[in-house]
């Protein structure tokens, strides 16, 4: 080994805490960049393939009935490679001790052949036999919910006919991985899940024999989604059809893919925080370690060393750093992933869920690590080896202190000496005073951005479910009703308040774009719901026109007073034109909204109830539920309070993890910060500091000076980081909103106070362990050297 | 006993008794001290000399509590210092002793009477920082820092620093060893004014025999031992010292 490579280790062995801190904090943006980067391409990858090898479907179409050939008329439109028929129907299940309404979408599988497109993958069991007529396919996640196993039986009622199923197979379809009954916002396993039941059999159950209700497109490879739709539209509107639509449409596809783009949101912002601190903490370290090496550089040129030897020499330095980094980063983002991963697979549904380790992944992160630690060295060797050797030879002239504003103003404010040491040395290093704070304060931002993403989803949820909502129960009617079906509703013991739904299944159309969707009746005379915006307020109903939540306008590219088209998707089908009269800020989904004028002007007819909110006697909800399973009109009912468990639930289980990660990572920069500035102001004022004890100052009160200027720095990059923690948040919160969901930016106050004790914790432990260094001064030995 | 004892001419401001002082650096052991025995009289002034590593700035370390005797006993008055904590030591060297150093270690931060003031803001009786500088003839470069006056000017505000507290005791390691002769004299004047008008014992390290003129007592050190004290009955004035 060369002199200079063990001058090398002996240096790095010499400042192996400060090492060490550097390495730590890059190693966290490797580690969060490999763990949601890994994560994002696992998930990506493991979805594909099991999109491509089960056939997933392209397009999906649902109609009322047309006759089974109506598949060949379909796969005759060019683009379109596979098209199959089929039947879903939803049906209540009834389970015995179980007072919850539940249900379940059955969904029809031809017996004699395996499904070309969306195929079961069974874990468990067979396939439904020809001529067992209550035969079923359970899907994995609720039959784990409910334990059911092969051979165990449900109670159904399917089109109105009460049928006992058996279970002999449990199995996945790429188009369930998330299942969701209708009308919901989050899968629950528990009451509600997916049957596949043979063709034959669910045929004759809902009497559609030789017809279909559903029809799914597979398209060839270069075929364009929006047009194969309009033409199927045309094909399937005189059966009932109520609108094709492409997979980004499909619920388990568009959660999936939200989820997706949360973690690539997370990939993009995070990283880059933490690799801008590192970056500036191996400039910081490095910087030092070169100033005080002055006389040895200067004695390298004077052998005749090379500025470029000797930039690589400082160079290897960071390089190490770099590699120790990469190593610990890589290792952590890949067994954090792995957890990830396992937690993840308790959500999606896939038949195999692996942790992919894509060695670009690894180039990337690595990359980035040994990029951010040699420019950090670049910047600081330009400065070392463009002095003259003879200059670099002689001490470094002594620090000058000039007074400038900041000073004035503290020797006006009487500051004792000590304090006026700490003012005077921040005002004549300010790069090095913002570097710190600067740190702290992106770390501070960084815990606040991601502590206030529970607040925020939090908010979300219960502005939807607590402010947007007061009825106890939802319920769904098998067609739409007229006020006879609300009045039977009333009747029931325990009811107190009944409120119509009315919804129009709808496509809207702005220029070339078209979405569909339904547009709901609202009324400002609701006791029962209410339109909130983001920020909790209560919004107003227009009285004619439309009201758009802002999601759906950015889709369709409108803002409010355009005048957009309304094609009914049911009944007449007529198309009607109508002014947005507002956009709205809503927390969940595309939606739309009129008042009820408005609505009966779309559907020219009267307007039925296409189901019921109900208020009801909490005392009596066991009694109600089971009436309204038994009533034959009733497709399905919802608890409100259960929805709301269930959501806060995955909030917690997702985000939990991910604010562990978080915090820990926001403490590693915090006090990889504070701990290389505390060690360089160290080393730097070790003289003046001894001096201080020489003259009669306590340990304390000099340990006190040092700890002064770092808290003072500290106290500064709280305001500082709090801002940048909105920024972060605000960025983040619309990041990972998606179609689903709009988060708000709605932090609890006491995220700012638990993020500045974080920190303030980290730091002041940091302090410290720094402090401790004073008590150790050797006084002579100190006092001897020259300055 | 090494060297002849000293004869202390008023009550003693220190008392050393047996003063030894080993060092272990690595495998070996470096005797600073052999054995000191040292009386020193309330506002005596007193010069050591000898070459490097005779043990002056041993003893004068362990008389200012900044370092500690591995054997004897050392006492201010009446109080052993040998027998203080770390705390005791400090509030000692805060309570009673000024310091001042060839290389000056003043606060480059801070301006000359800002200096003086960090001292006088934890003394109990001190001068005023601005009567300080006076003393030493610089109340007119109080506002400059360090970087901004002479080495001269330096080590008189090191000076005034050290007095501002009013010390019983003034210990000084080569004060003129990095000035030149004028600038050396006028600092000398400026402490020996201090001893003359106030009482203040004084204790000079120095190379430099020259110095040993204004001295009432020279202590000549030689490996840790006083190898010989000289008496001087009618010290001299420092303008009188040529070098």
């Amino acid at each position: 080994m060369n002199a200079l490579d063990t001058k090398l280790l002996r240096d790095l062995w010499r400042l192996r805490g400060q090492v060490l801190a550097i390495a730590v904090v890059l190693a966290a943006a490797t580690a969060i960049f490999v763990l949601s980067a890994g994560t994002h391409a696992s998930l990506a990858l493991t979805r594909d393939v099991y999109y491509a090898r089960n056939g997933f479907a392209d397009v999906f179409a649902e109609l009322t009935r047309a006759p089974a050939d109506i598949t060949e008329r379909a796969a005759a439109i060019p683009g379109v490679a596979k098209v199959e028929g089929g039947i879903r129907q939803l049906a209540t299940l009834d389970m015995p001790g179980r007072h919850e309404p539940m249900r379940a979408i059955v969904i029809s599988v031809p017996e004699y052949r395996p499904r070309q497109i969306n195929r079961i993958t069974l874990l468990q069991g067979r396939m439904p036999s020809p001529d067992a007529a209550g035969e079923i396919v359970a899907d994995e996640a609720f039959a784990e919910a409910n334990a059911l196993r092969p051979g165990d039986t449900i109670d159904a009622v399917i089109y109105g006919k009460r049928q006992t199923l058996q279970i002999v197979g449990i199995g996945l379809a790429p188009d369930h991985i998330f299942s969701i009954a209708p009308g919901e916002l989050v899968p629950d396993n528990r009451r509600f899940g997916v049957l596949w039941m043979g063709e034959r059999a669910l045929a004759a159950a809902t009497d559609r024999v030789d017809a279909i209700n559903t029809l799914v497109v597979l398209l060839e490879p270069d075929a364009v989604s929006g047009e194969v739709i309009r033409q199927l539209d045309r094909l399937l509107e005189p059966y009932g059809g109520t609108g094709a639509y492409a997979r980004e449409d499909q619920i388990s596809h568009a959660l999936l893919d939200s989820e997706l783009s949360q973690l690539d949101a997370l990939t993009r912002v995070i990283p880059p925080v933490f690799l801008v601190v590192a970056t500036f903490l191996v400039l910081f370290v490095l910087g030092r370690l070169i100033r005080t090496e002055r006389a040895q550089i200067g004695l390298m040129k004077a052998f005749g060393y090379s500025n470029a030897a000797i930039g690589w020499h400082y160079g290897k330095f960071a390089l190490v750093i770099a590699i120790l980094a990469s190593v610990l980063g890589c290792a952590a983002g890949v067994w954090m992933g792995r957890a990830m991963t396992e937690l993840y697979a308790q959500y999606y549904r896939f038949p195999s869920l692996e942790y992919r380790l894509d060695p670009g992944v690894f180039l990337i992160a690595v990359g980035m690590a040994v990029g951010a630690a040699m420019l950090g060295a670049l910047l600081g060797v330009r400065s070392a080896v463009s002095i003259t050797p003879a200059e670099a030879l002689a001490p470094p002239p002594p620090p000058i202190y000039r007074d400038g504003p900041f000073e004035r103003l503290a020797v006006r404010a009487g500051l004792s000496p000590a304090g006026l040491m700490i003012i005077r040395h921040i005002a004549r290093w300010p790069g090095r005073a913002v570097l710190t704070a600067g740190g702290v304060a992106l770390s501070l931002g960084l815990l606040f951005a991601t502590l206030q993403f529970h607040d925020s989803s939090r908010f979300m949820i219960q502005t939807f479910f607590l402010r947007a909502q007061a009825q106890d129960l939802t319920v769904t009617f098998t067609q739409p009703r007229n006020e006879r079906a609300l009045h039977e509703l009333e009747q029931l013991p325990g009811v107190f308040r009944v409120e119509p739904v009315r919804a129009v299944p709808v496509r809207l159309s702005f220029a070339n774009r078209s979405e569909r969707g339904v547009i709901e009746s609202v009324s400002d005379a609701s006791q029962l719901s209410a339109r909130i915006d983001r920020n909790g307020a209560k919004l107003a109903v227009p009285p004619r026109g439309l009201m758009l939540s802002r999601q759906l306008a950015d889709q369709l590219g409108v803002s409010s007073g355009a005048e957009i088209e309304v094609r009914l998707l049911d009944g007449e089908r007529t198309s009607t034109v109508h002014r947005v009269a507002s956009v709205v800020d809503e927390v969940i989904g595309a939606r739309a909204y009129a008042a009820e004028d408005t609505l009966l002007a779309i559907t020219r007819d009267a307007l039925p109830a296409s189901g019921a909110l109900l208020r009801i006697d909490p005392a009596l909800r066991d009694d109600i539920i089971d009436r309204l399973g038994a009533m034959p009109g009733v497709l399905g009912v919802s608890e409100r309070s259960a929805a709301f468990a269930l959501f806060e639930d995955m909030i917690d289980d997702n985000l939990y993890t991910m604010l562990f990660v978080f915090v820990a990572f926001a403490s590693a920069i915090v006090v990889g910060v504070v701990y290389n500035s505390a060690r360089i102001l160290f080393s730097e004022r070790a003289h003046e500091l001894a001096t201080l004890q020489v003259l009669g100052y306590h340990r304390s009160e000099v340990a006190a000076i040092l700890v002064g200027e770092l808290a003072l720095l500290v106290v500064l990059a709280i305001p500082l980081g709090c801002v940048v923690g909105v920024g972060l948040g605000q960025l983040m919160t619309a990041m990972f909103s998606s179609d689903l969901f709009r988060i708000p930016f709605a932090p609890a106050r006491s995220t700012y106070g638990v993020s500045i004790i974080v920190v303030l914790v980290a730091a002041a432990a940091t302090c410290a362990l720094v402090a401790r260094r004073v008590l150790a001064l050797d006084l002579v030995r100190v006092l001897k050297a020259r300055e | 006993m090494a060297g002849p004892p000293a004869t202390p001419t008023a009550a003693p401001a220190f008392r050393a008794l047996g003063l030894s002082k080993v060092y272990r650096t690595g495998e070996t052991e470096v005797h600073a001290l052999r054995g000191v025995d040292l009386d020193i009289a309330a506002g005596e002034v007193l010069v050591l000399l000898g070459p490097s590593g005779s043990g002056k700035s041993t003893l004068l370390n362990i008389m200012g509590g900044l370092d500690r005797p591995s054997s004897g006993q050392l006492f201010f008055g009446d109080e052993e210092l040998t027998g203080l904590d770390d705390g005791g030591l400090t509030r000692f060297r805060r309570a009673h002793v000024g310091f001042i150093f060839q290389f000056y270690n003043l606060v480059p931060s801070l301006t000359a009477e800002e200096n003086v003031r960090l001292v006088t803001d934890i003394a109990e009786r001190p001068l005023e920082p601005m009567a300080a500088l006076e003393l030493v003839g610089l109340a007119k470069r109080a506002a400059h820092y360090p970087a901004q006056l002479s080495g001269g000017e330096q080590q008189r505000v090191a000076v005034a620093r050290a007095i501002a507290k009013q010390p019983e005791v003034l210990l000084c390691d080569e004060p003129t060893g990095a000035l030149d002769s004028a600038t050396g004299i006028r600092v000398l004047e400026a402490l020996v004014r201090i001893n003359r008008e106030r009482g203040t014992t004084l204790v000079i390290i120095t190379h430099n025999s020259a110095i040993a003129g204004i001295a009432d007592r020279v202590l000549h050190f030689l490996d840790g031992r006083i190898a010989r004290i000289e008496h001087n009955a009618s010290p001299i004035d420092p303008a009188g010292i040529v070098w």
